[in-house]
């Protein structure tokens, strides 16, 4: 029978596991999902050399994994309609904790840690309109929520914590959809924006695009000196090419990073994800629907394409970027173009996602 | 058919290295042979006479030769069939820039090389239409700018398909044939070099349902006739027959066993393009005209369907993991 004074002690003893870091689970850089040639779903954890530093089994597809910066610990999100999330244990891939959003509301794709660990953010939607609602979850405790503030726009996707680590930016993607059947219900309306709040949700700046406002914001890349990238993708009519990569600086314009026609049409409209290169000099969005990846400096000039079928997960790595696909592959890209560095009986799921030590 | 399948399964291995093999030299690497040669007859008839009259029919032969290989996007022809093929031109990119280079004249419509320069809605085959059926365009006099115009589109167009040809035949046919190989950043297996192949015969089909058939068609209250593909020459349905044509052509190189349901699916689609009345497609506000269209649209993807059956299923080929997705 569990007393009172035994229900502490054991609360006592769990808080007091000592926690165990990336280290515990081979040094991992990179977290990313996959689905197995079984039909089964795992999380791995990936080094910069292509490596699996450690692979366990995932209940079921997920969106996105979010990593604790010190425990190997990593949250994955429900696929639409984001009904829960998972905290799971890279250790082993126990489900350590199941979270899920108010009665009201779905998360929306992403999540973020808090630069120490303390706090897990969350970006969700109403389900009644869309309107976009940034969680709070104490990672200390449990993974209870303890707030929420608006996300200053419709159907979040995204949001990170900018280096100085004061505030958040959020990427809305404008997008409504029905409670019902998710259907996108305002194509021609939507307006996505690029929001920054203070840690309490105070709205400090918000950027419209300023044409093809069909365009979702959908994912960001942050550099340590505070310049984002977000990638796009197009809601409007088939073949119209619009430019899927952004760049912004606070209190600055928008730099809209564009391709050559042939090349932006070659990328169907979609870009999946997206990450700055190691040394921070470009930045680098992938297609899988047009199997590209588009290299622009970071002051918006188009640099060049690699092709690669299926290719998603981006993030940076000291010799350019890391890449992979749904093919299995693990592709360093430099400016000298991509080489294979492995390839895995497994579909690499939407994002390679760093983590940070 | 079970013990037929499990026969594929088992020298599904061997038979990708056969299959690459056979796209490249039965159907890749001739169709732009072919292409090539189309384009340099329509350059040197353009440049004897460049009039609409006398380039209509080299013309019509370069396209013919074209969708032999039209739809194939990868390697040097992933971006560099669209400065060839420029359609579906959604934001009006062809004709806005072939206006402004013809009403200021501008010294890079004459000169074949400076030509690729220019956005590639100017160049290639609709940029061709547009100049010599397009009553906007098509009224140029022998010694105007316009007409040098046209020669400098052919002469481009020439030296595209011959690009295109020489990168296929001396670059990225290596590319696939290396697959799996060391270094081989593109094809990490011999699989994904078949798959990729494959994956071209099916992405045409879709896109000859979806946007060759699909444009025009749009919504039963609004149809867009002048969505079709090149209607002005009123060559809309015999794309779409030539290019069905091709993806079954290159369907059979990947395979070296027969392709019965293949071969019916392709038959059956002529059949109903036979009761098709306007080969422009312009007819479609009549009711009766729009249903046939309809129908060459299922048969279409019948004939995808059939591929799929013939040749994705024994080789176990699948569609990309995350191209499906949308996130």
């Amino acid at each position: 029978m569990t007393t009172r004074r035994t229900f502490l002690a054991s609360l006592l003893a769990a808080s007091a596991t000592p926690a165990v870091g990336w280290a515990a689970v081979g040094d991992p850089t990179y977290l990313a999902a996959a689905k197995l040639a079984n039909g089964s779903y795992m999380l791995a954890g990936l080094r910069e050399d292509g490596s699996t530093a450690f692979s366990v089994p995932l209940p079921a597809r997920g969106h996105a994994a979010s990593a604790h910066p010190k425990r190997a610990e990593a949250v994955g999100f429900a696929r639409r309609p984001g009904t829960y999330a998972l905290v799971v244990d890279c250790r082993d891939g126990e489900v350590l904790h199941r979270l899920a959003p108010p009665a009201d509301r779905q998360f929306n794709g992403h999540g973020t840690f808090s630069p120490d660990g303390s706090l897990l953010y969350t970006v969700e939607q109403a389900v009644e309109d869309s309107a976009g609602h940034i969680g709070i979850w104490d990672a200390a405790a449990g993974y209870a929520r303890i707030g929420e503030f608006a996300s200053h726009g419709v159907g979040p996707h995204d949001l990170r914590v900018m280096p100085d680590h004061q505030t958040l930016v959020i990427a809305n993607g404008g997008i409504q959809t029905d409670k019902w059947d998710r259907a996108k219900l305002n194509t021609d309306t939507m307006r996505p924006n690029l929001v920054y709040t203070a840690l309490d949700g105070t709205l400090l700046e918000s950027r419209e695009l300023p044409d093809f406002h069909q365009n979702s914001i959908r994912h960001l890349a942050l550099r340590d000196d505070g310049l984002v990238g977000f990638a796009m993708q197009w809601e409007g009519e088939p073949g119209m090419a619009p430019p899927l990569l952004a760049l912004h600086r606070r209190g600055e314009e928008l730099v809209i990073c564009e391709a050559p026609l042939g090349d932006e049409l070659g990328m169907d409209g979609y870009a999946g994800s997206v990450a700055f290169s190691g040394d921070g000099s470009e930045i680098a969005i992938t297609s899988p629907r047009g199997g590209r990846i588009h290299r622009f400096s970071d002051s918006g000039r188009f640099l060049g394409a690699v092709s690669r079928a299926d290719v998603c997960g981006i993030a940076s790595h000291a010799g350019g970027y890391m890449a992979s696909d749904g093919l299995g592959g693990v592709l360093l890209v430099g400016p000298e173009g991509a080489r294979p560095l492995a390839r895995a009986e497994a579909a690499w799921d939407n994002h390679l996602v760093p983590i940070a030590v | 058919m079970r013990y037929s399948l499990l026969c594929c399964a088992l020298f599904s291995a061997s038979q990708a290295v056969a299959g690459v093999e056979e796209a490249l030299s039965d159907h890749i690497l001739p169709g732009y042979a072919g292409f090539a040669e189309a384009a340099e007859v329509l350059a040197v008839t353009a440049e004897a006479d460049c009039t609409p009259a006398a380039l209509r029919d080299p013309w019509n032969a370069a396209f013919d030769a074209w969708t032999e290989i039209g739809d194939v996007r990868m390697g040097p022809s992933e971006t560099g069939a669209l400065s060839v093929a420029f359609w579906p031109d959604t934001r009006g990119f062809t004709p806005k820039t072939l206006s402004r280079l013809i009403s200021s004249q501008e010294e890079v419509g004459t000169d074949p090389t400076d030509f690729a320069e220019v956005s590639i809605a100017a160049r290639g085959l609709f940029a061709l239409e547009r100049m010599l059926y397009d009553d906007q365009f098509a009224g140029y006099e022998a010694d105007s700018y316009a007409c040098t115009l046209v020669q400098t589109i052919s002469a481009d167009l020439a030296n595209q398909a011959q690009a295109l040809e020489a990168g296929w035949r001396e670059g990225y046919a290596e590319v696939l044939r290396s697959a799996g190989q060391e270094g081989n950043a593109t094809y990490l297996s011999e699989d994904e070099a078949l798959t990729a192949l494959y994956t071209q015969v099916l992405s045409s089909l879709e896109f000859t349902a979806d946007s060759r058939l699909g444009r025009p068609l749009g919504t039963f209250e609004r149809p867009r006739p002048t969505r079709a593909e090149a209607w002005r020459s009123e060559r809309a349905l015999r794309n779409v027959r030539l290019y069905a044509d091709a993806a079954s052509a290159f369907a059979h190189t990947l395979a070296d066993w027969e392709l019965p349901l293949t071969e019916d699916a392709l038959a059956r689609l002529h059949d109903v393009a036979d009761r098709v009345e306007d080969p422009a497609l312009q007819d479609i506000d009549d009711p009766s005209a729009r249903l046939r269209l309809e129908i060459v649209q299922q048969h279409v993807r019948a004939l995808h369907d059939a591929i799929e059956q013939e040749i994705g299923v024994p080789l176990g080929l699948t569609p990309g993991f995350n191209s499906q997705d949308g996130d």
